[in-house]
């Protein structure tokens, strides 16, 4: 009910308008009479009292301003309904990470959902109504509100837990959506978060479920190949249970196994895991052998960087630029051979040498053979030139400032950049980095990266004079270039990403996936042949298309979803009664138009009483 | 003032025609009897022979009879003569309250009525408004009518008088005996929500002047039965303006009726010892039932 609404309150404030009226109407009224000598015999003890008598037509009035204030302010009735025919359930389970893992007793959290669910189903009158929500990273109706049994059965059969943590958001997302429902029982392994209950207001609606025992849990943290032949690698084990646990570790890199040992974990402890150096750059994939609760965890992709001699080319006109640029180029691999050459004199490299990696300041990139180039604040187009620019350069802005990075988001405090150019970055390349120029409003990209066919190309719009990435002070823009280095250098056949990510990769109009649960479905691709997909299992996803296969490798670790020694919910329980009554539950009951009828009849019965006065009195104005 | 727009429906006024208005006052006088004053009419019908007598005018000595019988006879005649009747009408504020009553419009529909009655025998009548206005009387009268036809003269005066002012009874029926015309019949209508001294004063000077007094006395349905709204009020003298607080209720009502009937029976009672005809008009409604029943008591006959 909306009373404490201001506007609503206006309204309840009429009830105070009608009073001061009958005040005013009851102060007395002056009437004129023929002569005063028929009433001088006329007792008046009631004209000495100052006590308010109000008569029914002001509490009929009275009643009908405030059934309709109330009406207007949305009263409504909550009221304990028993158990009936033709009630609303809603199913909500939690679909994260967790309820996956296995019980003792076999079987995994979400069956043991399952059966309490069908539980549920059963006892129910075969009119009540139920809908199937799930939510992890979204919230999604798997089976909308129906009255056929077997079909809420059929829904629960097909839900998936998926590798990635249950959002809070999410299962708001989900109780927002069951809010109509009579009842609602919330299956989850954990107790969620007593904000997001409180923030439903869904009252005694809900009934929580709590599944799965604390179980134990080993679960690899991070992977590091190293860099191969010159530094160690590093696996990072956690024991996410209260009691020490024996761990067997594999890790394998080129097919053969790097390190294979027991390792003895301490109650929540870590355990950082040297090996190495490998002796090959490629995917290093690391598993925890012992078995646990809870298997996405239990093993981590990572890529070993190449050992094979490449070549980077670093042209810029401005020497302390190519200077910068090529020890970074050496900070991400010291295997790069780097040419540093000047554009303003064209005999300082050879142009028939073909480069891994070109990284091209404010000068034209025609006339570089490279497999993958970055364009460093790209020149603008000459006067006159008719020449198809690779990335198109639109206008200048003098100073630019860094306002939101990918991976980072919205930065805090923007990073003040030199001067930049505003790009037009073509449709097959995928924005990085935004920023906006000094005292402007539009944001304009600030990098960005895609593939012209076989050729990776990356853009940096912002110049890089004057130590600008390695200046402490502006560390987003070296990061911004490690990323985007890291990006254009990567084998274009394999990714790994975190599970939940969206995955971007080149397959050609048509594609296959196949998943690690070895299902396959269709991708299409769009005009420029890429897919996308997101990564909710962990294991290789396999993308085959026009080419060769690209292998995905998805990486699942959350230190709050792996945690499955959670304690049992105290929030969020039935109480007694409704235990007893059975699946009762408070219902709300908008009740606008009882009001609105009771005002109606209350304003004919004032009507009737007036009628009957003026009939009376024979009067028009009573 | 609707309703005294219903004194010239020819349905009321055709109730009425037929009906005669009586009074004590001989309408004849014998011609060529000695007399004293004005009224010295001629005579128009044969009544009598009786023996002259010294004084008797010479004019009306039968000469053919003193020629055949040798003595002197005097030949008399009945002459009809007319009544001025004089038709007072309340026009003071309280004559318009209560409002929904309109007893200003019933009392001059009503005194139409008798005048209509009253010029069926050719008798000359005529309206006299009184009230008081400004500390002083006022008292409007129409020229005396005689003749049917010229009733309708009246509608101006009937459907334009408005309720205003206080009650001067006393002081408009001094005004009216100045006017020093023949004695005839005064009808005082009115609701002579007055103090008894004032009508009684009134009237008795009237009468005293020699006009046959008749009093019509007109209230309203609410004020006669005290049917007020109930609840507390503060009530005003339409005339003079002085403030009372009451409460209106089912006792307040009796107390009123009460008080009525007793100011009735004062008036009624003076009426009766004065030779006056007195009679009561309670309620605009009740019209028809007034006409039928209370007219004859002021001497309306067929």
């Amino acid at each position: 009910m909306g009373l404490l609404s201001p506007l609503n309150l206006l309204f309840g404030f009429s009830l105070a308008a009608l009073i001061a009226i009958y005040l005013r109407a009851k102060s007395r009224p002056t009437i004129e009479v023929s002569s005063l000598m028929l009433f001088e015999e006329i007792p008046a003890p009631v004209a000495k009292s100052r006590r308010l008598h109000l008569d029914l037509l002001f509490w009929l009035e009275a009643l009908a301003l405030g059934a309709l204030t109330l009406a207007v302010a949305g009263l409504y009735l909550r009221t304990s309904q028993a158990p009936g025919p033709g009630r609303r359930h809603a199913l909500v389970f939690d679909l994260g990470a967790g309820m996956g893992a296995v019980n003792e007793g076999g079987g995994t959290r979400l069956d043991e959902a399952r059966r309490i669910a069908k539980q549920i189903i059963g006892d129910a009158p075969a009119s009540d109504q139920f809908t199937v929500l799930g939510y992890a990273l979204e919230a999604e109706t798997t089976h909308a509100a129906g009255s056929k049994p077997q079909q809420a059965r059929d829904a629960l059969a097909a839900l998936t837990p998926v590798d990635v943590a249950a959002r809070p958001a999410a299962l708001r997302a989900a109780l927002l959506r069951a809010r109509s429902a009579d009842q609602i029982d919330l299956f989850a392994d954990r107790p969620p978060p007593a904000s997001v209950i409180e923030d439903a207001r869904l009252g005694g609606r809900i009934n929580f479920h709590q599944v799965g025992a604390p179980a134990p849990n080993l679960a690899i943290v991070a992977l590091d190949g190293g860099l191969p032949r010159a530094t160690v690698g590093r696996c990072v084990v956690r024991n996410l249970s209260n009691h020490p646990q024996l761990c067997e570790l594999v890790i394998e890199a080129g097919g053969h196994e790097v390190f294979h040992s027991s390792l003895f974990a301490e109650p929540r402890a870590e355990i950082v895991v040297p090996f190495g150096p490998l002796q090959a750059g490629g995917p290093v994939h690391a598993r925890i052998v012992t078995p646990d609760a809870l298997a996405a965890d239990n093993q981590r992709w990572a890529l070993a960087p190449s050992i094979a001699q490449a070549h980077a080319l670093v042209l810029s006109p401005d020497a302390q630029v190519r200077d910068d640029l090529a020890r970074i180029v050496l900070a991400i691999n010291r295997n790069y051979l780097v040419t540093a050459a000047d554009p303003n004199h064209p005999d300082s490299f050879n142009h028939a040498q073909h480069f891994d990696l070109a990284l091209i300041h404010d000068t034209s990139a025609a006339g570089v053979n490279a497999t993958a180039r970055l364009l460093i604040f790209p020149e603008p187009p000459l006067d006159g030139s008719t020449r198809p620019q690779m990335i198109p350069v639109k206008r200048s802005v003098a100073i630019a400032e860094l306002q939101e990075r990918e991976g980072a988001g919205s930065l805090s405090a923007p990073v003040l950049l030199g001067p930049a150019r505003v790009i037009a970055p073509p449709p097959w390349m995928q924005p990085l980095a935004r920023g906006v120029g000094v005292r402007e409003h539009d944001t304009f990209p600030l990098a960005a990266m895609g593939y012209d066919g076989d050729q990776a190309i990356g853009v940096l719009a912002f110049d890089v004079r004057d130590h600008l990435l390695l200046d402490p002070d502006r560390m987003d823009a070296l990061v911004l270039t490690v990323d985007l280095l890291h990006r254009l250098v990567a084998p274009r056949d394999i990714v790994i990403e975190p599970t939940g990510a969206f995955v971007a990769v080149t397959a050609g109009a048509k594609a296959r996936l196949v998943a690690p649960d070895g299902t396959v479905s269709p991708l299409l691709g769009d005009q420029w042949g890429q897919v996308r997909f997101r990564v909710l299992e962990a294991g290789r996803y396999l993308v085959v298309g026009n080419g060769p296969a690209m292998a995905v490798y998805a990486n699942y670790y959350d230190a709050g979803e792996s945690d499955l020694s959670a304690p049992a919910a105290e929030l969020v329980r039935p109480s007694a009664e409704a235990i007893s009554a059975g699946p009762s539950q408070l219902s709300v009951r908008p009740i606008v138009l009882p009001l609105a009828i009771l005002a109606l009849l209350a304003l004919i019965g004032e009507s009737i009483m007036l009628a009957q006065r003026a009939v009376r009195w024979r009067t028009t104005h009573v | 003032m609707a309703l005294a727009t219903r004194a010239f429906e020819p349905e009321f006024l055709q109730k009425l025609d037929g009906l005669m208005l009586s009074t004590r006052r001989a309408r004849t006088r014998r011609a060529g009897q000695r007399i004293i004053g004005r009224h010295q009419g001629g005579g128009i019908e044969p009544e009598n022979f009786r023996e002259y007598a010294h004084g008797d005018d010479l004019r009306y000595l039968d000469w053919n009879a003193f020629a055949r019988l040798d003595d002197l006879t005097i030949r008399t005649f009945r002459a009809e003569r007319q009544l001025e009747i004089t038709i007072m009408v309340d026009a003071s504020a309280s004559m318009g309250m209560p409002a929904d009553d309109d007893k200003i419009g019933l009392a001059l529909t009503l005194g139409a009525g008798l005048a209509f009655i009253g010029m069926s025998e050719n008798d000359q009548v005529r309206f006299a408004a009184f009230s008081g206005r400004r500390g002083g009387s006022r008292l409007e009268t129409t020229p005396f009518r005689s003749r049917r036809e010229t009733y309708v003269d009246f509608r101006p005066f009937i459907t334009g008088l408005k309720a205003g002012g206080e009650t001067r009874l006393a002081t408009a029926a001094s005004e009216l005996i100045q006017d020093r015309r023949v004695p005839g019949m005064v009808i005082v209508i009115s609701d002579f929500l007055v103090g008894a001294g004032d009508y009684e004063e009134a009237l008795g000077n009237l009468a005293g002047v020699g006009h046959e007094v008749k009093v019509l006395h007109v209230l309203g349905d609410r004020e006669s039965t005290g049917n007020y709204p109930p609840g507390n009020y503060r009530v005003r003298d339409c005339e003079t303006g002085e403030l009372r607080d009451v409460s209106f209720g089912p006792t307040a009502a009796e107390a009123c009726r009460r008080r009525i009937a007793e100011h009735t029976a004062g008036l009624s009672g003076f009426c009766t010892r004065r030779g006056m005809m007195y009679a009561q008009a309670f309620g605009a409604s009740h019209l028809n039932e007034i006409v039928t029943r209370e007219f004859p008591r002021l001497g309306v006959m067929n």
